[in-house]
């Protein structure tokens, strides 16, 4: 069994060495990729230094197209899982195991961890931006008949198919909560897992205000019109 | 309509279709993307050309100012053209992604293939 865990970076030099040391240390079968969304600070200088494989955009495309790649990456190299990992330090390595359970046992095609069900420690503080996220998550488990308690997570496993399906259609912009609403209308199957998190290492939520509410705008949008969207199609090949 | 409006208005959409001509000729407009402007150019000539038509459009619409049919006319095109060009650039910035995706990958493929080599020959 072929495990990659896909660390989708921009501007995580802080936090990225520690962030590989603990998958080192926790999860040594595991191999690592780092595919870095053209940062401006030392993270390009960082990554030939780090000892896991790496690609590099380019351009600034954004975090849907850092995943795509990966994901490419995956499938040609002959993976079996990606465990989407965030590069600040939030998603605990000890914790990969529970969120594999799901695909090996139950037969689920993608798994999402979540801050919110179950006794896990986390909890964003309550305001107008937990508001959101239960308005999102409600709305994407009426949408998909899963229940959802973190629709915006960014701590993801994902199984051999949802890799082929993701490796093209992996949506972009802010994209998890539409990420949900693809897998369940594609027909895959999907489970949340309660895990625990952490406070990021370092850096800063790259959510403005300004972009928050373009964020919910564009998430909005995106889970009115998908529900009326043809069935995306697994990738044929690797 | 007056004379001095309608022989304004022949020249100005005459001259739009003649500045598009002109640019797919020197290739600075593709084919594709001038049909549209084409379209619009051609059909403000039209109907600055016979006041009769903009006449019977103008009693049809009810609009008292046959000359704002030429407008509306006008802010239909460029509405449709926007749009259209909407949909221009959002395909285009999947294919940017799609090039930027395949490059990091190709690039990662070199990395590997040049350690490769100096691995197999490593005096060489």
């Amino acid at each position: 069994m072929k495990v990659l865990a896909l660390i989708p970076a921009r501007n995580e030099a802080d936090s990225l060495p520690a962030v590989i040391r603990s998958l080192r240390a926790d999860q040594p079968e595991i191999d690592v990729l780092v595919v870095d969304d053209e940062s401006c600070d030392a993270t390009r200088e960082l990554l030939p230094g780090l000892g896991v494989g790496w690609l590099r955009l380019c351009e600034h495309v954004g975090i849907g197209s850092a995943i795509r790649a990966g994901l490419r990456y995956a499938l040609r190299e002959g993976y079996d899982i990606v465990v989407r990992v965030d590069g600040d330090g939030q998603h605990p390595a000890s914790e990969i195991d529970r969120m594999i359970a799901p695909l090996l046992i139950r037969g689920a095609d993608a798994v999402v961890g979540s801050r919110f069900s179950g006794s896990a420690g986390y909890q964003t503080p309550p305001g107008i931006r937990r508001m959101g996220q239960r308005a999102v998550a409600a709305w994407v488990s009426a949408a998909t008949g899963v229940r959802v308690t973190d629709a915006t997570s960014g701590f993801w496993a994902f199984g051999p198919h949802a890799i082929r399906l993701l490796a093209t259609h992996h949506p972009t912009g802010y994209p998890e909560p539409e990420l949900l609403l693809l897998l369940a209308h594609s027909g895959l199957c999907v489970a949340e897992v309660p895990i625990h998190m952490n406070k990021r290492m370092a850096g800063r939520t790259s959510l403005t205000a300004g972009r928050l509410g373009l964020a919910c705008a564009t998430t909005a949008l995106a889970l009115l019109v998908a529900p009326f969207r043809r069935p995306a199609r697994e990738a044929s090949g690797g | 309509m007056g004379n001095l409006v309608q022989i304004g208005s022949v020249v100005v959409s005459g001259a739009l279709l003649l500045l598009v001509i002109d640019l797919v000729r020197r290739r600075k407009l593709t084919e594709e993307y001038s049909f549209i402007w084409l379209l619009c150019a051609a059909a403000l000539l039209v109907l600055s050309l016979w006041r009769d038509i903009l006449h019977v459009t103008a009693r049809w619409l009810g609009v008292y100012y046959p000359p704002a049919v030429l407008l509306l006319v006008l802010i239909f095109f460029v509405f449709v053209a926007s749009l259209y060009f909407s949909v221009v650039i959002s395909g285009q910035r999947r294919q940017i992604e799609h090039l930027v995706e395949e490059l990091a990958l190709l690039d990662q493929r070199m990395r590997e293939a040049e350690r490769e080599k100096i691995d197999r020959f490593p005096i060489g």
